[in-house]
Formats: structure tokens, C-alpha cells, sequence
């Protein structure tokens, strides 16, 4: 796949007569590669892709330390997500079962993914092409050239232009930002340009790009590779915000994030990428944006996160048990723009009592916003102010960082306050 | 007392100021031999010269940069955005220098930096031009954030801004500079951190800022010929929020109204309407309301642009629907 390629199938989009391109799937697959991001959620994967078969995925993806063969051996045969909008089960045996996988792992494979099934794909940003900071485009440039997974400068401002020039042009553009504390001077295109392309050209263009990001604590990021400036990008307009919390949900996410027509901002918690480890399908599948999934079920109070912060909540919601026995319910936004409304307000209008947590600033966090909409939707079901359990209004600290996070206790206290109420 | 726009109330800050104290410069584009393109730097380049009224290139990263440099090492500067819209592209020098250089020199670089310009809604300026940025600069640790809308608060304001050792946020509007008030002819300052209260009363408190408390001040005739009795507060501190002088007013009347021109998702309402659940809730007798624009860029065509803010008769629609409601609730 050349530029020269590309520049001939982006003509063709633009309404050239010459018939579009078509390739052979890497690996030597039957199924016909297909131009762009929403003709490539049509398209049928064969089931078992001879470089998403769970032997050859093993030679090449980096197992986790951890991983033995005996665990290896005992995988479940699907995995199903418990989604606001019903259960969803993918990875089944037909399909290609499941393979562990870390969260880099699970982001390398939808890239993987993306790059051969969407002829237009492309991967760029700083240090991608030896694979990344994090790892998460390893192998991607020997496997699909230097045309296709690229650096660039370190230009946070110039990466997120290009990819939306890219993008407005009809390539799929998936840029990386190396960690979100760098996404700020990518600002003004992302909320100005990206945001606004649709709208202010009547619908002729749009820049739906991905932006991937590293983003949260770490336990030695400090001030400038801690943030989680997800509140910023979910206040402008035009833009939908992602965060996963395993590399189940970051594989489907992505995968949707990337075929979306609108621009992502796809936040990755860093601190997962080799700590969270699960059994994840290893066919193409897409998990739905804009819908949370109930992780814990309970009666008594809602707890709502994303991200790493979710695993917080439910260390929390289980102490809460032990010791007070209080049932606690802990729902995942997975998608914080469009954040699902309704499944939060249904869930409080269950339990009544609501505490929100987040790693970013107390001040115009999201959770701001979620305490705001439930209040006003759920008004006559909570028996007690919505608690939000946040990072505090300064910088993120380093050597403090540990009385910053809101961790289980913090959750914790904020839970019984709120059934003491 | 005499009788002055909101332009010149500004103008006559930064002259006090810097007359004052030879440390105050103005950093912007057009601020220095064209005296500004709202006249809010009107003939300051004449008095103070070249570099204490400085003219940059188009380059808000780096003059914005340059300004949080001068902070650190003595100066007192006031870095004007020509449009707040502008500042995005200097948003990482504001968020992660300017927010956060005291905190990571352990307190040894003070920052007395003010950055002000217009924002809001104008008259068809476009996507671009018509941005809010409150609702993004309020999740920025370390930044205080002011909003004034009338000639009276954007001077006692402005003063304070340029005494205040932090860096300050200072919200203007881009239709409110021909606004004409009478004030003191002495100095004045005004605190921060404190709401105005516009009118007293005991019916709903209504929470609003810049523009659009004219608004809210344009549907009190209609709602006084009803019998309704607003209490309207402007917040001017948009960071931190004055919670205090609002639970005083939420405590008599246990109703509120946000009126506000940021656009519904994660905006100034939002953070204000969990501060006042988190704290006031056994208070409210209703969902606390925020009427809030759009959650689109804003239009360029005219009637859309107006269909994109709120209106007074929104505000008079919503005000006597939330004490209907109470009143039905109660009764």
C-alpha cells in the first residue's frame, strides 16, 4: 500500500471514474479489502485470520508475564459484556475464541485490525514507528510500511491538523498523542477544526479522526504525565470522548471509535496497559459508544467511573459489602461523550444515592456534569446529595500523588456518607 | 459620579494601574499603536511607550508564554486575547505554565498575570469567534476566573485582577463595551471572590454572569407585573464559585435558575449545580434549572445565532414554571 496508492483511491472517493483499488487481505485471506471506516464495518472477516489465529497471535504479541499455560488452557469460550442496552457476547469459539491480552496488547490488535480491514487506514504520532512508548503500534510498520505507520514531529498542534486534513480528505486517521498532558496544544484543532468541520461546512466535510491518548495516573507521572483532561474535550461540542477500562472494552471501543464518522478522543489509562489482563476475543468486533455497562449490580447506591477509576469503585463497592453491608451498584461510562444518561438515571432512580469518581480535578470535572444531569432527571428519587470523589483542585502531584487519587477509602467513605445520609 | 463605557472603565483601570505601579505592562495584538480593537488600551501606547504597551504578532502561544515569563521573573503583565476564541491556541501555556508554576517551583515563582479579552456570543462572528471558554478554563487547577458586565464591576474588578498576585481569567463580553454606567470618580476595588447581588428577593434565586444577567434584567418587568419576586445574583467569580453568598440566598428562597451563555455540557452550571445539590440539597424544593446555550458551534446565520442563546422570554417561561410546579408540589 503506497501513497501513490492512496492519493489514487482518495481521487476516486472524490468522484473519479477509476474504479476503486482492491487488495488482497495481509496474510493471504480470501476477503477483499474494502475502501473506508463504514464500509469496513460491513465488510465479513473470515473467522479465523491467519494472523489473529491464537497460535500465530502468540508469536507475536507480547504474552504477559504472568501468563502461563495452564491459564492459557482455561479461557472461557466468550466473553459477555454487560451493557446498559443488553448483554452482548463476543469471542465465541466460532469466531475464534479468546486470547490474553493486556490493554497494549488489545489496542495493538484493533490497530492491527483497523490497518487491514480499511485500505485508508493510517497510524501516526511520536515514536509509533518502533512501536510506541507503550508499545501499542508494535509490529505495525513491518507488517503494513512505512506509508501506513508513521512518526511525525514532536508537534502536538501539527498531528491533530494533519490528521484532520487527512481525515476531511477521506482517509481513516488515527493519530496518537503520547500522553493527553500534550493534547493541549492540540486544543484549538481539536475543539476548533475537528469539533466544528461538520457543522460550519453544512455537512460537506467532516474530520473523523481518532486521537488516541495515554492518559492518568501512573504512580510517578507528576504534574505533566498524570492528567486526564477528559472534562476539556467532553465540553466541546462535536467531539466524543472514550475511555476503557480492559482490554476487552479498549479493543471493541477502539475499533468503533475508529469506523465512527465523528472525531474520538480515545483516552487509554495508562496504568492498565500491562496491569489489566484478560481473556479478549480476537475476531473484529465493536463495542457501542455512547453505552455504559453495569459492572457490579446492587440495590442501595450508584457508583459511577471510567477508566482505571472503575476498578477503584468496585474494590470499593466490595469493602462496602464486608463491612456494612451495603449492596453497592458500579456502572462504567466507557464512553463519557455522549455519556449514557438514561442507564445512570435508571440506576439511581433504583438505589437513590449516587457518588460519581474521577481521577481529574474536583472543579468542572465531568463529574460535575453527571451530578448536575442526575440531580435535575432523578430529582425526586435521591435520598442524599450526590457525592463526587475527585482529584483535588490542584496540579497533579509527585510526590504527594497518593493523598491526590481518589482512592478506595476516599470511595469508600464517600459511600457510607451517602447511605447515612 | 460620572458616565462611562464599559470600554473606557477598562481602560481607566489599566491607566490607574499602571500609572501606579511601573512593573503593569499590556501584551496583545493591536493593543499598542491602534490602541485596541475593542479601545480598551485607547492611548496607553502613547503614555507608557513601546514596551509597556506591546504589540506581538499573531502568535498567542508565544506571547501568552512570553507574558507567564515575564510573571515569573518581576513583571505585572495583562496579556489581552483579542477574542478569548484565540486563546485555545495558547490554552496548554495557560493550563500547564500558568496554572501550575507556582505549584511546581514550590511557591518560589509567584505569576501576577492577568489574561483578559471578550468572549461570548456577538453578532454572526461565527464558530469561532463566539467561543465560551469558562466552562474549559474552570477545570484548570490554579487559575482564578472572573466574569464582569457592567462598567461598574469590570473596573473595581480589572483593579483587583492586576493587584491579585494569581493569574486571573478575565471574562469581558464582546456586545457589553458600549454599555454606559455612572461611577465613583475615586478608586475602587472589588473582591474576586464575591457574587453581586442585582436585586434582592424571596421567590427564586437566580444565578447568572456577564451577558446574560442582562438578559435575566431584561425578564424582570415581566415577571414583577406577575407578582414574582427574583432574587438575582451575578456570579462574577466563576472559579472559585462564591458558595457561601449563594447558600444564603438558596436558604430563603429554595428555588434556583441558572442563566447562563456557556454552552449545557460540563459548564459553569454544571459544577455549580453539584456544589449546590452537594451542599444545599435538603434546601431545594426543586431540581435546581440551567438554562444554558446550545451544545453546538454557533452559528454564523443570525436568527440561529439568537436561537442558540437564551432569551429573556425563556427566562420568564422557566421562572414561573419552576414556582408553578413548587406551588404545586406544596399545596
Amino acid at each position: 500500500m503506497t501513497l501513490a496508492t492512496v492519493a489514487r483511491s482518495v481521487a476516486a472517493r472524490a468522484g473519479n471514474v477509476w474504479a476503486l483499488p482492491t487488495l488482497p487481505l495481509l496474510g493471504g485471506g480470501a476477503a477483499t479489502a474494502v475502501w473506508g471506516r463504514r464500509r469496513a464495518a460491513l465488510q465479513t472477516v473470515p473467522a479465523v485470520n491467519t494472523l489473529s489465529s491464537p497460535s500465530a497471535a502468540l508469536s507475536e504479541t507480547k504474552r504477559p508475564a504472568h501468563d502461563t499455560a495452564d491459564t492459557f488452557d482455561a479461557l472461557p469460550p466468550s466473553v459477555t459484556l454487560p451493557l446498559s442496552t443488553g448483554p452482548l457476547s463476543v469471542g465465541t469459539a466460532a469466531t475464534g475464541g479468546t486470547q490474553q491480552m493486556n490493554l497494549f496488547t488489545a489496542v495493538n490488535d484493533a490497530l492491527r485490525i483497523a490497518l487491514e480491514t480499511d485500505e485508508s487506514a493510517v497510524v501516526f504520532g511520536e515514536d509509533v514507528a518502533f512501536g510506541g512508548v507503550f508499545r501499542c503500534t508494535q509490529h505495525l510498520r513491518d507488517a503494513f510500511g512505512p506509508d501506513r505507520v508513521f512518526n511525525t514531529p514532536l508537534c502536538e498542534q501539527g498531528i491533530a491538523g494533519f490528521g484532520i486534513g487527512l481525515a476531511a480528505s477521506g482517509v481513516t486517521a488515527v493519530a496518537e498523542i503520547q500522553f493527553a498532558d500534550y493534547s493541549l496544544p492540540a486544543y484549538d484543532q481539536l475543539a476548533n477544526e475537528a469539533a466544528k468541520f461538520r457543522y460550519r461546512s453544512g455537512g460537506a466535510y467532516s474530520a473523523g479522526l481518532t486521537v488516541r491518548m495515554p492518559c492518568g495516573a501512573v504512580g510517578h507521572g507528576g504534574l505533566y504525565h498524570s492528567q486526564s483532561p477528559e472534562a476539556l474535550f467532553c465540553a466541546t461540542p462535536g467531539l466524543k470522548v472514550v475511555m476503557p477500562r480492559d482490554p476487552v472494552r479498549a479493543k471493541g471501543l477502539l475499533l468503533a471509535s475508529i469506523r465512527d464518522a465523528n472525531p474520538v478522543i480515545f483516552m487509554e489509562p495508562k496504568a492498565l496497559y500491562r496491569a489489566s489482563v484478560a481473556p479478549t476475543p480476537v475476531e473484529d468486533y465493536e463495542l457501542p459508544l455512547g453505552v455504559a455497562e453495569t459492572v457490579v449490580p446492587g440495590r442501595d447506591v450508584t457508583l459511577v467511573g471510567w477508566g482505571a477509576q472503575v476498578h477503584v469503585l468496585v474494590a470499593a463497592a466490595a469493602r462496602a459489602a464486608a463491612e456494612d453491608d451495603i449492596s453497592a451498584e458500579v456502572l462504567d461510562l466507557q464512553t463519557l461523550c455522549p455519556w449514557d444518561v438514561d442507564a445512570v438515571v435508571a440506576s439511581v432512580k433504583r438505589t437513590g444515592r449516587l457518588v460519581v469518581s474521577h481521577e481529574a480535578p474536583l472543579s468542572g470535572g465531568l463529574g460535575g456534569e453527571v451530578a448536575a444531569t442526575v440531580a435535575a432527571d432523578a430529582f425526586l428519587s435521591l435520598e442524599a446529595p450526590v457525592k463526587r470523589v475527585c482529584g483535588w483542585d490542584t496540579p497533579f502531584p509527585l510526590a504527594h500523588e497518593k493523598y491526590y487519587v481518589p482512592n478506595v477509602e476516599r470511595c469508600l467513605e464517600a459511600i457510607k456518607d451517602v447511605v447515612a445520609f | 459620579m460620572s458616565k462611562i463605557f464599559m470600554f473606557d472603565a477598562l481602560r481607566a483601570a489599566t491607566d490607574e494601574e499602571m500609572a501606579k505601579d511601573p512593573t503593569v505592562c499590556v501584551i496583545g495584538e493591536d493593543v499598542g499603536h491602534y490602541g485596541g480593537s475593542y479601545k480598551v488600551t485607547k492611548d496607553l501606547h502613547s503614555k507608557y511607550g513601546d514596551l509597556r504597551v506591546l504589540d506581538t504578532p499573531i502568535a498567542e502561544n508565544s506571547f501568552t508564554g512570553m507574558a507567564i515569563g515575564a510573571a515569573i521573573t518581576g513583571l505585572r503583565p495583562i496579556v489581552e486575547g483579542m477574542n478569548m476564541s484565540f486563546l485555545l491556541l495558547a490554552f496548554n501555556q495557560i493550563s500547564n505554565n500558568a496554572g501550575m508554576l507556582r505549584y511546581t517551583s514550590g511557591g518560589n515563582f509567584t505569576l501576577p498575570l492577568v489574561i483578559r479579552g471578550p468572549g461570548g456570543v456577538g453578532r454572526q462572528l461565527g464558530a469561532e469567534h463566539s467561543q465560551r471558554l469558562e466552562a474549559y478554563f474552570q477545570a484548570i487547577p490554579g487559575l482564578k476566573i472572573v466574569a464582569c458586565s457592567t462598567p461598574y464591576n469590570a473596573k473595581g474588578l480589572l483593579k483587583s485582577a492586576i493587584r491579585d498576585n494569581n493569574p486571573v481569567v478575565f471574562f469581558e463580553h464582546v456586545l457589553l463595551y458600549n454599555l454606559q454606567e455612572e461611577i465613583p470618580q475615586e478608586e475602587y476595588f472589588l473582591p474576586l471572590n464575591k457574587v453581586e447581588f442585582v436585586r434582592k428577593g424571596k421567590d427564586i434565586t437566580i444565578l447568572t454572569y456577564s451577558r446574560m444577567r442582562h438578559h435575566v434584567i431584561q425578564a424582570l418587568p415581566a415577571l414583577l407585573k406577575e407578582g414574582y419576586d427574583p432574587e438575582v445574583i451575578d456570579l462574577i467569580s466563576l472559579k472559585p464559585l462564591d458558595i457561601d453568598s449563594i447558600s444564603i440566598s438558596v436558604k430563603k428562597t429554595h428555588k434556583v435558575l441558572i442563566v447562563e451563555e456557556c454552552m449545557k455540557t460540563a459548564g459553569i452550571g454544571a459544577e455549580l449545580i453539584a456544589q449546590i445539590n452537594e451542599y444545599l440539597f435538603d434546601e431545594l424544593d426543586a431540581p435546581v434549572v440551567r438554562l444554558s446555550s446550545q451544545d453546538i458551534p454557533t452559528p454564523y446565520n443570525g436568527s440561529l445565532e439568537q436561537a442558540t442563546v437564551i432569551q429573556p422570554s425563556q427566562i420568564v417561561d422557566s421562572v414561573k414554571s419552576i414556582i408553578t410546579s413548587v406551588k404545586a408540589i406544596i399545596t
